[in-house]
C-alpha cells in the first residue's frame, strides 16, 4: 500500500479532508499558541523570588485606645515572636512582598533635576529583614540595629540615611555602575547612601514588569499599624500561624491582630488572574483538540460508512484486515500531516502577529513540536475505531450490494 | 479443481433461518466454463460467495486444488482470495476515485509485487480486454461495457486460476452484454476457469456447461453426470 493512490483517492473527494485539514490547521496554531501563552503565565508564576516564601508569615497590628504604644508594642511583639520555638527571624515591616499593595516612588542616582527617575516599591524594614524574608546580599551590608529609626522619631517622614536597594534597582539608577556607597535621590532631593545590595527580591504588584526594582529604609511605620514578617523553620509554618495569633493577641489588649497568613498564600492570590488565564488557556486547547478529534472520527466514520462497498470489494480482490486499517491510517495520516503543514505556517504566522501587536515573546518551537505530535497523535487516535471498524466489513458484501 | 460436498449455508436473523444451500454438492474441473442459472433467490450468489472464499459455509466440505480451504483464518482466505480467484461483479465494483490503472493495481498491491512487475500485468491485462488507451480514464468516464471489461482486466492481471463471476452482465445492454461474454469466452479458451452466475439464458447456453439451482439445491438430477461434452438441452431439461 502506497501513499499515491491513497492520496489521489482522497484529492478526488477533497471536500470534507480539506475542511478536517483546516480544522487541524487552526487547532494546530491556537493550541500552540494557547500552550506557549499558557506557559509563559506559569513561567511568570514560577519565578525565582529571591524570597523563602513557603516559610514566612505574615502578621498585621493595629493599635487602638489612648494606651496605645507603638514603639513598645513593636518591641515586645518581636520579642515574643523571635522567642518563640520554630520561629528563624521576625521583623517589622511596612509590607508583604507580592501581596498587591504597597508603596512606590521615583528615585535617580544623582541629584540633578532632570536625572532620570526609576520608579521602586520601597519599605520601611528593620535590621533583621533579610533573615525574615530569607533574601541575600550581593553586596555591602545590611543595616544596623542603631540605624533603625523608632516610630518616636522626629524625621520619620524625612529620607532615611541609608539605604539597601535590589542589584535590578542599582542597576537601572547607576546605570550598571558599582552602586555601593554611591547615594539614591528622591523628587524632594533628599538623599540616602546606598549601604547594601541585595541580589534579588520582588515588590508589590506581580504584575509589573519592573517589580524587582526595589528599595528597603530603616525605619519603623509611623503608628498604629505595623506589619511583622515572621520566618518559620521548614515544616513549622502552619502550626505557627494559630500560635503566633494567641500569643500577640494575649499579649496586649491595646490592639488587634490581624490577617496572620502565609505568604504562599498571599502569593497565590496574587497570582490569582495568571492562574486563571492557565487554566482558561488549558481548557479551551483541550476543548479544540476534544472538538478536532470528534470532527476527524466523524469525517472518517463517514468515508467508512460510504466506502462500504469499495471495503468489501478490495477485500474480496485480497486485502486483508490489516491492509484496510493501513488504508485509513495512511488516508488519515496524510490529511492530518497536511493540516500540520499548514498550521505551522500559520502558527508562525499568528505568533509572529501576537508578538509584534502585543509585544509578546517569540514562539518556543519546542511548542510547534509538541502541538504536531499532539495532533498526529490525536489524528491517530480518532481513527482508530473507524478503521478497526472499516477492516469488519465483510468481503461479501461485494456481491450483496448493488 | 473446485470441488464442493454437501454445503449447506444457513442465514440466521432475529425471526427467520434461511436455507440459501442445502447439502450442494458441485464440482469444477480445470478449464471448465460453468453457467450458474436459476430463480432469484435460489443461492447463486451464496454459492460464489462460498466458491470465492467470500464467505463460509456453515456445513459441508470445500476443497481448492486440492487442498481443504474449510480451516482457513482470516488472512489465508484473503491470500487465496488475491491469487488464485478473480472476481466479476454485477456493478462491477471499480474504485470510483482511481483511474483504470489504478484500479487494475489494487489487488497486485495487495499480491506484494514490485513497481515494475505491477505496471507489465496491467498493460498486459488492459490489452486482452481492449482497454490499453483507457487506463488513466476514471470509471465513471467509462461506458457500463467498458466498466465491466476493465473489471474483468482486474480480476486477470493476477493470474487466477479461475474466474467467479456474478450476473456479469445483468447491468449491460444486450450488445455490450454479448462483448462481455466474447471476452470471457476468450479468457476461458486461453485456459481460466469460469464459473459465472447468469438470468440469461442465451449467455448460459454459450458456456460448457449449465447448473441450475432451485431453492438452495441443484435442479438437475445428476450434476456429477454433466460433462464438458454434454449438450446444454440436456442439463436445461429438468427444468424446462
Ligand atoms: N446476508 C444474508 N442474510 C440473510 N439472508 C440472506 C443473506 N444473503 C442471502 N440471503 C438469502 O439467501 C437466499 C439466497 O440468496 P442468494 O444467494 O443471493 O440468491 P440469488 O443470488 O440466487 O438470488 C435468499 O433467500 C436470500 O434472501
Ligand atoms: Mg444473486
Amino acid at each position: 500500500m502506497e501513499f499515491r493512490p491513497i492520496l489521489s483517492a482522497m484529492l478526488r473527494n477533497k471536500t470534507g479532508s480539506i475542511l478536517v485539514a483546516l480544522q487541524i490547521a487552526l487547532t494546530l496554531s491556537i493550541v500552540v499558541n494557547c500552550m506557549f501563552l499558557a506557559k509563559q503565565r506559569i513561567d511568570h508564576v514560577n519565578r525565582p523570588t529571591g524570597m523563602d516564601v513557603d516559610n514566612i508569615i505574615s502578621v498585621r497590628s493595629m493599635g487602638f485606645g489612648t494606651d496605645y504604644d507603638h514603639d513598645r508594642t513593636i518591641d515586645n511583639d518581636l520579642r515574643l515572636l523571635r522567642e518563640m520555638p520554630g520561629v528563624i527571624s521576625a521583623s517589622h515591616s511596612s509590607g508583604l512582598p507580592m501581596n498587591g499593595s504597597g508603596s512606590a516612588n521615583g528615585f535617580a542616582g544623582s541629584p540633578d533635576e532632570d536625572a532620570s527617575r526609576v520608579t521602586a516599591n520601597y519599605y520601611h524594614v528593620d535590621e533583621r529583614m533579610l533573615d525574615s524574608l530569607g533574601t541575600t546580599l550581593a553586596a555591602g551590608r545590611m543595616f544596623r540595629d542603631v540605624e533603625i529609626r523608632r516610630a518616636d522619631n522626629e524625621l520619620l517622614n524625612r529620607m532615611p540615611q541609608q539605604v539597601v536597594i535590589t542589584q535590578a534597582l542599582a542597576d537601572k539608577l547607576f546605570d550598571g555602575e558599582p552602586a555601593l556607597g554611591k547615594r539614591m535621590y528622591d523628587g524632594l532631593g533628599e538623599s540616602a547612601e546606598v549601604v547594601g545590595i541585595l541580589e534579588h527580591m520582588y515588590g508589590a504588584w506581580v504584575g509589573w514588569s519592573d517589580f524587582d526594582q526595589v528599595a528597603m529604609f530603616p525605619q519603623r511605620t509611623e503608628g498604629p499599624h505595623i506589619r511583622y514578617i515572621v520566618r518559620a523553620e521548614p515544616g513549622k509554618r502552619d502550626e505557627l500561624i494559630p500560635l503566633i495569633e494567641k500569643t500577640l493577641a494575649d499579649s496586649d489588649r491595646t490592639r488587634l491582630i490581624r490577617g496572620v497568613s502565609s505568604m504562599e498564600e498571599t502569593t497565590r492570590n496574587s497570582y490569582e488572574g495568571d492562574f486563571a488565564i492557565a487554566v482558561t488557556l488549558s481548557v479551551a486547547v483541550g476543548l479544540l483538540l476534544g472538538v478536532t478529534g470528534l470532527g476527524i472520527v466523524g469525517l472518517a466514520s463517514f468515508t467508512v460508512r460510504q466506502r462500504t462497498k469499495q471495503i468489501g470489494t478490495r477485500r474480496a480482490i485480497g486485502a486483508r484486515k490489516r491492509d484496510i486499517i493501513r488504508y485509513f491510517l495512511i488516508e488519515n495520516w496524510l490529511m492530518t500531516t497536511i493540516g500540520i503543514v499548514l498550521g505551522t505556517v500559520l502558527t508562525i504566522a499568528i505568533n509572529y502577529s501576537l508578538a509584534s501587536a502585543f509585544n509578546t515573546d517569540q514562539l518556543n518551537y519546542g511548542f510547534l513540536v509538541a502541538g504536531m505530535f499532539m495532533l498526529w497523535l490525536l489524528g491517530f487516535m480518532a481513527v482508530a475505531e473507524p478503521a478497526r471498524r472499516a477492516a469488519q466489513v465483510s468481503p461479501a458484501i461485494a456481491t450483496r450490494t448493488v | 479443481m473446485l470441488e464442493m460436498k454437501e454445503i449447506s449455508r444457513v442465514y440466521r436473523t432475529d425471526l427467520v433461518e434461511t436455507h440459501a444451500l442445502r447439502e450442494l454438492s458441485l464440482s469444477v474441473d480445470t478449464g471448465e466454463f460453468v453457467a450458474v442459472t436459476g430463480p432469484s433467490g435460489s443461492g447463486k450468489t451464496t454459492f460464489l460467495n462460498i466458491a470465492g472464499l467470500l464467505e463460509t459455509a456453515t456445513s459441508g466440505e470445500y476443497s481448492l486444488d486440492g487442498t481443504d480451504v474449510s480451516g482457513l483464518n482470516d488472512n489465508q482466505r484473503s491470500r487465496i482470495r488475491n491469487e488464485k480467484i478473480g472476481f466479476i461483479f454485477q456493478s462491477f465494483n471499480l474504485i470510483p476515485d482511481l483511474n483504470i490503472f489504478d484500479n487494475v493495481d489494487v489487488p497486485l498491491r495487495y499480491r506484494g509485487f514490485d513497481g515494475a512487475e505491477r505496471r507489465g500485468r496491467i498493460e498486459k491485462a488492459l490489452d486482452q480486454v481492449g482497454l490499453a488507451a483507457r487506463m488513466k480514464h476514471l470509471p465513471s468516464q467509462l461506458s457500463g461495457g467498458q466498466q465491466q471489461r476493465a473489471a474483468i482486466a482486474r480480476a486477470l492481471a493476477g493470474g487466477p486460476s479461475f474466474l467467479l463471476a456474478d450476473e456479469p452482465t445483468g447491468n449491460l445492454d444486450s450488445l455490450m452484454a454479448r462483448q462481455v461474454m466474447d471476452l470471457l469466452e476468450k479468457i476461458n479458451n486461453e485456459g481460466t476457469t469460469i464459473v459465472m452466475v447468469t438470468h440469461d439464458p442465451e449467455l448460459a447456453r454459450r458456456a460448457h456447461r449449465n447448473v441450475q439451482l432451485l431453492d438452495g439445491q441443484l435442479a438437475s438430477p445428476d450434476p456429477f453426470s454433466a460433462s464438458q461434452s454434454t449438450p446444454i438441452e440436456a442439463d436445461l431439461q429438468p427444468v424446462a
